[in-house]
């Protein structure tokens, strides 16, 4: 009776009384885990919540109080004799149901979006099934001539030679919309040509047909060619478009060389995948340079000898916590303002967390050691340096090994996002190419990453396996 | 009764584990199969209950060919044949009666089964069950909470549950002292003598042999060499089963 | 790495080998990822704008506390003896002038004392008829003390035995410290990016239980049906885990939008691809005696499945979830640094609009929430096991 008035002034006190305080504990952290959350919900939201989830701050979510009232009840129920199993069913359930309705609110599950804009999916997928990595390998010829859109006072000269080619226009200035005739010769004879224009900004872009194809034209056995095509307007907003602008008409040829070379994205995801595998390489051997010194600071064992050392240890180990918390990523970000953007910036990032984190395990594996042998060695004579050497070492080396093997996996993953906010890699191109929606890219460095990742960890494994 | 016909068994691997076995098992005997390791007792006592599916041959039981049976009825025969294993193959993170139960699933409707649900009566034969091999104290135990000759016992009971009509016992003392190998064997006696549950039971020792036995059979290298009364198998049968360099170890010796 | 295969390599030529292979990967690694220490110590010496942003991101914004302006207000009477003079108080912020009163024309300096340090102030009159004269601007040092020069000009002279006041108007905090906005919406942000952890782990837990059977091998490789299921869930996981998450909830919200949305399902890919693996290896390692056990009993494949695997695998399960469920907070406090969504969306806004307190805040409450979980989750894999 005492305990079920003690669990109803705290619920869970009457149990932590009997003497089964995991469940008192629990009862209590879950009622209390329970009164924050509907606190939160009820409370207005505040500036960065309000756009993002809309039922913060309604009065309707008082009603959850139920929940935890039902756990409070049954935590009276059980201080004061076993409940049967059905009533704890209903405890999970409610509990589960109050966790997971505030958490599909909070978290904005929208599972009709994934069917609703299928279309988007589909524009990122497909895209996405033709990688940019490589190309046919192809040889280019190509000639130019200017002209003035729309006319001012000096037509241009209306013929250009360059590279052996020699194009001439019907006018040397026009309009847009004009239909005006080119005529070139020097061409590879018998080879399709591309129309291409550049505006005055410097863009190119294929010039279409009325059925919106590229356009592509004749060149006869004598590498003659002859086509007319309509001016485009290609002047660029916020340019007065009466001012005459030098425009230009590329015709472009190209043929195949066989075989296959790398795309110019290709190239990039090559490169991204080097200074990633790079990367880290370098942070996982400095922070396990670095791991090893500070992991003997943050040893309790080796520490506690005096109030000096034991102040090292705590600082150590809190510092270590602290960083370990924070994930490489945002590491990195204060690094690309130290350092710059670049590789660099990443791998001093991914070295930092993994100082913390291999810090923390060596060191618990430095705890861990069997005194036996230590005690062995000391006996038969031999002195500091020997009883390390033989006492100690042969004990961490194979955790060591392990530990950092299990962080060069790790490493070698997060190595692919550093490049995210600037930290080199195949992620800064990725993000790019994101932001460009250049999926064929985003493909290609995918796969990059598929590779690589798993060669990474065969590798990992093999090592492991030759080290048991 | 139990009769072997023409038993063969070829493993995928080329592995030959039965060679042409043949042996009858009247009912209420208590048959001990001896013979090296790899000879081939487990993979004989697995064929019986088909958790081994022979290459060839029959068994027949109470005249139904088990080796002709399909799913279904497979599972109907397998419920009347209780299994005891070496290594007791319990459950060991469930709870003693959990693993009790289960022996019983044959019969279960399978659906209250499958939520964990059993009727009272059940449980009550789960208590019997544990009463008569001495550990009904320990029902709620986790398994692995469990001495291995009380692991062996709480594998006796699951055997029980299936209200057996035969036994089928492989090595269940090979993983235990010699003295709660007797005490685990005389539980098999009794069920064999009391019940009249017919026990096929494979050993190693041979004075557990002579004590426990009524008739014995002897395997080397996947053929019968020996079928008879305990008492014939004197030192040169002995060596003929066991080879020439085999030394008899008595389990009351080991101790 | 094919050198070590050949056994009729001498060892120290195989050594050697080895040895140069690591150097001219050290080399490579080394120029990869465009090392340069000296670029570093200097940056690290001499970059104010990394030193401010470390600084901001040590002095997290957490207290605010209300601004009320607060005129300080000193009587000076003009000719000497027209009305009382004004006290100057010993202590807090105060106005000091040179002279207790002044006569007509005299010039005199005004001090203040203890007033906010660094901050632009307007002195002013107050005349006997309640309107301002306005005085010079001035600027307050780093301690709060500035210096002005003062004229008794015939405006300020006191009118029917009322002084005219020297006055300044002073922005003073007030009231008690209260948490500033950024805690409320670090908060906020904090509680969505638990729930976007909670969410994404039950979902992955849910498929990839399932899943973690025809991915182990002991179950599933019956027959070419089973063995390719096998290989289609073995292959599905290993492929998943190579990425980062944060990778795929960039491509999720093109498809479903910016958000935490995105952010939960990328997580609950890559965590049924990790569960899973680990799931499955836990059910290849399973006792296989249980099975046999039932299967001679007369079960049927799903009661010996329940009976004789479940109850075996299930605390492997659990410890499993929990430890990536403590993974997964951590995923997703950055998770929505590029795709939206959770603390790591805050601290993306926050460093892009160089509010760096605020960003401070949100680390600081990245620190606490990880820790927590680290901790939480570590203690209850103690007891289940």
């Amino acid at each position: 009776m005492r305990y079920s008035i003690a669990s109803l002034i705290v619920p869970g006190l009457g149990q932590f009384l009997q003497g089964r305080r995991a469940r008192g504990l629990g009862l209590f952290g879950l009622i209390a885990v329970m009164l924050g959350l509907i606190a939160w919900a009820v409370a207005p939201p505040s500036t960065f919540s309000e756009s993002t989830i809309n039922f913060k701050g309604d009065p309707s979510n008082w009603m959850w109080l139920v929940v935890p009232a039902i756990v409070w009840v049954w935590a009276v129920w059980d201080a004061a004799a076993p409940p049967p199993a059905w009533s704890a069913w209903i405890v999970t359930l409610a509990s589960l149901i109050l966790f997971y309705s505030l958490g599909w609110e909070a978290s904005g599950l929208d599972p009709a979006a994934l069917t609703k804009n299928f279309e988007r999916a589909q524009l990122v997928l497909r895209p996405m099934l033709r990688p940019d990595f490589i190309q046919p390998r192809a040889e280019h010829h190509e000639g130019w001539i200017e002209l003035i859109v729309p006319c001012g006072e000096t037509p241009a000269e209306g013929a250009h030679t360059i590279n052996d080619t020699t194009l001439t226009l019907s006018a040397g200035c026009t309009a847009v919309g004009d239909t005006l005739t080119v005529n070139g010769s020097g061409f590879w004879p018998d080879t399709d040509a591309q129309l291409v224009w550049q505006s005055p900004i410097g863009d190119f872009f294929p010039l279409r047909d009325e059925a919106n194809q590229f356009r592509s034209i004749l060149v006869d056995s004598q590498g003659n060619t002859s086509a007319s095509f309509v001016v485009p307007n290609a002047i660029p907003p916020g340019i007065d478009p009466t001012l005459p602008q030098e425009q230009r008409l590329y015709v472009q040829q190209s043929r195949p060389l066989g075989g296959y070379e790398l795309s110019t994205n290709g190239a990039f995801v090559v490169q991204g995948i080097y200074q990633t595998v790079a990367l880290a390489l370098m942070a996982t051997t400095l922070g396990t340079l670095f791991a090893i010194p500070v992991s003997f600071l943050a040893a309790r064992n080796l520490m506690s000898a005096n109030p000096i050392t034991l102040a090292v240890y705590v600082t150590v180990r809190t510092l270590l916590n602290i960083v370990r918390s924070i994930e490489s990523l945002i590491i990195a970000v204060v690094f690309v303002v130290f350092v710059g953007l670049g590789p660099f910036a990443g791998m001093l990032a991914l070295a930092v967390h993994t100082v913390a984190a291999l810090a923390k395990l060596y060191s618990e594996v430095i705890e861990g050691i069997d005194p036996g042998p230590i005690e062995a060695m000391q006996a038969t004579g031999a002195n500091w340096l020997q009883v390390v050497r033989y006492g100690v070492v042969p004990q961490i080396v194979p955790p060591f090994t392990a530990f950092t093997i299990y962080r060069w996996d790790i490493n070698v993953r997060s190595s692919t996002i550093v490049g995210l906010v600037g930290g080199g890699g195949i992620g800064f191109f990725l993000v790019q190419w994101i932001n460009l929606s250049d999926f064929r890219a985003v493909s290609a460095s995918f796969i990059a990453i598929l590779v690589v990742v798993m060669a990474m960890d065969f590798v990992s494994a093999r090592v492991r396996e030759r080290l048991h | 009764m139990l009769e072997i016909q023409h038993l063969h068994k070829v493993y995928p691997n080329g592995t030959v584990a039965l060679t042409d076995v043949n042996f009858t098992v009247n009912d209420g005997e208590f048959l001990v199969v001896i013979g090296l390791s790899g000879s081939g007792k487990s993979t004989l006592l697995r064929c019986i209950n088909r958790l081994i599916e022979p290459t060839q041959g029959k068994i027949i039981w109470d005249g139904v060919d088990i080796t002709a049976a399909s799913g279904a009825d497979m599972r109907r025969i397998r419920r009347q044949i209780g299994m005891v294993f070496q290594q007791f193959n319990l459950v060991k993170r469930s709870s003693v009666i959990t693993n009790v139960l289960a022996g019983r699933l044959g019969y279960a409707n399978p659906w209250a089964s499958l939520l964990g649900m059993w009727p009272k009566e059940e449980r009550d034969r789960a208590l019997r069950a544990l009463n008569r091999v001495g550990i009904a104290d320990k029902a709620s135990a986790r398994a692995d909470a469990l001495s291995g000759g009380q692991q062996q016992r709480v594998g006796i009971a699951r055997a029980l549950m299936q209200e057996p009509k035969l036994i089928l016992a492989d090595e269940p003392v090979a993983s235990l002292d010699p003295v709660l190998s007797h005490s685990i064997l005389q539980y098999l006696e009794q069920l064999n003598r009391d019940e009249k549950i017919t026990a096929v039971c494979s050993l190693h020792f041979l004075d557990l042999v002579h004590r426990y036995a009524t008739r014995v059979i002897a395997l080397k290298d996947g053929k019968v060499v020996f079928e008879g009364l305990p008492q014939e198998i004197d030192r040169a049968r002995f060596k003929e089963i066991y080879g020439e360099e085999a030394v008899e170890v008595r389990a009351g010796m080991a101790a | 790495m094919n050198t070590t295969r050949r056994p009729a390599l001498p060892s120290s030529l195989r050594t050697t080998l080895i040895a140069l292979g690591v150097i001219a990967a050290y080399v490579i690694a080394w120029r990869g990822s465009q090392v340069d220490f000296p670029r570093l110590f200097r940056a690290l010496a001499t970059n104010e704008k990394g030193r401010e942003l470390l600084g901001d991101f040590m002095t997290p914004d957490i207290v605010a506390r209300d601004i009320a302006p607060v005129t300080l207000q000193l009587p000076l009477p003009v000719p000497c003896g027209s009305a009382p003079e004004g006290e100057v108080a010993a202590s807090g912020p105060r106005l000091a002038p040179s002279v207790a009163c002044a006569e007509l024309r005299e010039k005199f300096t005004v001090e203040g004392f203890d007033l906010a340090p660094n901050t632009e102030l307007q002195l002013r009159w107050r005349l006997p008829s309640d309107q301002y004269f306005p005085g010079p601007f001035i600027a307050t040092d780093a301690d709060g003390h500035f210096s002005a020069e003062f004229e008794a000009r015939p405006i300020v002279a006191t009118k029917d035995g009322v002084p005219s006041k020297i006055e300044v108007e002073l922005l003073v905090p007030v009231g008690n410290p209260k948490p500033s906005p950024a805690v409320y919406e670090v908060l906020d942000a904090i509680v969505i990016t638990i729930f976007m952890a909670l969410m994404a782990t039950t979902a992955a837990v849910i498929i990839a239980a399932p899943l973690s059977f025809l991915a182990a091998s002991n179950i599933t490789k019956h027959g070419p049906m089973g063995a390719a299921m096998y290989y289609l869930t073995r292959t599905f996981f290993s492929v998943f885990r190579s990425y980062e998450p944060i990778i795929l909830a960039m491509l999720f919200a093109f498809w479903v939008g910016f958000g935490a949305f995105a952010g939960v399902i990328a997580l609950a890919i890559i965590t049924i691809a990790s569960l899973g693996k680990l799931y499955s290896e836990a059910v290849e390692h399973i006792d296989p005696g249980p099975m046999e056990a039932l299967t001679a009993t007369g079960a049927n494949r799903i009661q010996v499945i329940l009976y004789g695997v479940i109850p075996q695998i299930v605390p492997d399960f659990l410890s499993f979830t929990i430890y990536h469920w403590d993974i997964n907070v951590r995923i997703s406090t950055i998770i929505g640094y590029v795709g939206g969504g959770g603390i790591g969306y805050y601290l993306a806004q926050m460093i892009n609009t160089s509010q760096n307190n605020k960003a401070g805040t949100a680390i600081w409450a990245i620190v606490i929430v990880v820790w927590a979980m680290d901790f939480l989750s570590a203690e209850i894999r103690k007891r289940l096991t």
